[in-house]
């Protein structure tokens, strides 16, 4: 199913679907002390400041698994890992001109700066299928709202998971060792992998937040990957509807879901809040309507 | 001479280990807020029993927030115990160690109350572990600091 790209957040600009809790350390904290940042508000990256609280940097958990994998020390202050300078947009641009500047330089957020160039919050895919989801959970067209829904899905315009996933999954033995683990996750650049046991039966998820907690707790990377893996798989169905899917990872926290057919651990796919907004979609063709709606 | 921070501390408290799990410390809370004194924080101990930080509702709390809660505007269909379930769920995995704040704030046994006092309005800090190098000897909290300060004002007349 196509989908209008320039219909779905045409008018919108970063204000509307920014995230305000700036989480920020000093650049000369340690790595341990990231972690832990990390993990308590359950973000994927921290900016690094000066003494003078001037950004100087981002650190992600990708960078801090490299680290894992490098086996630096967790003392060793973050600066080592960190990618610098940051990447910013303006409060005023364009969701669509953001998501572009995401896009063109392959990096998955960006910081906000007001007019007096101050840094005041920071924008990634997720907050953008947030406001997305918002939209059409509010619009008069939504599945929720009862009768329309009827002529609208006969009319084939509502989007389902199949329209927007990654149609390959990557695997790893439960018996994997956790440095296999990251070079899957770096090679393909995912944020998580499937675990499967004997006969390729889904067993578990590894994430990256899943790793770099194993390097907090001194976990060594021979580690087998059923140790640390969470389970069950967290998944849905190929068939399901999009909307369905983005608020159950909306409402749960959860950055993806693992896609099944019928059965399932016949997994065929993955969904992650960054395909949905990659996709700029909402969850159906008649967004434009919702959005106005909304804001009137 | 003076009331210090060793006469009005608490010398029995609870501690936890950096390496216990979250769900430990929740336990831990609610055992000993049953116990009499409502507990709302504890201190973190390393291996070698030093203070390695503080965890207190407030962190716990902070992890069971939603992270895109600021989206969910007046969404009223929203299945909330279905959504504490879940991020009940993601604890199992998370140590007491990942969620303490390490840089506890913390006093000598000899500082005046009036230096507690001090200290605690300043970091907005309701617990202050009283502590002689890397013995941990007791905890101040903002109650007792009160209760002695104001415990000598005459009773309002009806």
């Amino acid at each position: 199913m196509a989908v209008s790209e320039k219909r779905t957040l045409a008018g919108l600009d970063v204000r509307q679907a920014m995230r305000r809790q700036l989480v920020a350390l000093n650049v000369n904290s340690k790595i341990h002390q990231g972690i832990n940042t990390l993990i308590k508000y359950k973000v994927n990256a921290v900016l690094l400041t000066d003494d003078k609280g001037r950004p100087e940097g981002v650190v992600s958990k990708t960078d801090v698994m490299g680290a894992y994998y490098a086996q630096l020390p967790l003392d060793s202050p973050l600066s080592f890992i960190m990618n610098a300078p940051p990447h910013y947009c303006m409060i005023s641009d364009s969701l669509e001109d953001a998501l572009e500047q995401m896009r063109g330089l392959g990096i998955y957020r960006l910081y906000v700066k007001d007019r007096r160039r101050e840094v005041v919050g920071v924008l990634a895919y997720p907050d953008i299928v947030g406001l997305l989801y918002r939209f059409c959970h509010d619009c008069k067209f939504s599945r929720l709202a009862g009768s329309s829904i009827q002529k609208l899905a006969a009319n084939g315009n509502y989007l389902k998971v199949r329209d927007v996933m990654t149609a390959s999954v990557e695997v790893v033995d439960q018996g994997a060792e956790l440095s296999a683990v990251m070079e899957v996750l770096t090679a393909h650049r995912f944020g998580a992998v499937l675990v499967v046991a004997e006969g390729g039966r889904p067993a578990g998820v590894i994430s990256k937040t899943d790793l770099i907690l194993a390097y907090r707790h001194g976990l060594g990377q021979a580690e087998k990957a059923s140790v640390i893996m969470s389970s069950p798989v967290r998944s849905c169905r190929k068939d399901q509807w999009l909307e369905e899917a983005i608020r159950s990872m909306i409402l749960s926290d959860i950055h993806r879901l693992f896609v099944h057919e019928e059965r399932a651990d016949d997994i065929v796919g993955v969904l992650s809040l960054s395909d949905a907004a990659r996709a700029r979609s909402g969850s159906c063709q008649a967004c434009v309507s919702s959005r106005i709606n909304v804001e009137s | 001479m003076g009331t210090k921070a060793k006469d009005i501390m608490e010398k029995e408290f609870p501690t936890i280990c950096a390496a216990a799990r979250l769900t430990e410390a929740i336990e831990l809370i609610r055992k000993a807020g049953s116990k009499g004194r409502r507990v709302f924080g504890l201190m973190v101990v390393d291996g070698d029993n030093k203070l390695a930080g503080m965890i207190s509702m407030y962190d716990i709390l902070l992890y069971l927030r939603p992270k895109h809660i600021h989206i969910w505007g007046n969404m009223e269909d929203i299945d909330v115990e279905g959504v504490i379930t879940e991020a009940c769920r993601s604890i199992a995995s998370v140590q007491v160690g990942d969620l303490m704040s390490s840089e506890a704030v913390t006093i000598g046994p000899e500082a005046h109350i009036m230096m507690v006092l001090d200290v605690m309005i300043k970091k907005h800090i309701r617990r202050l572990p009283v502590v002689r190098g890397d013995e941990i000897l007791g905890i101040v909290y903002i109650s007792d600091l009160f209760n002695h300060l104001l415990g000598r004002l005459p009773e309002p007349e009806k």
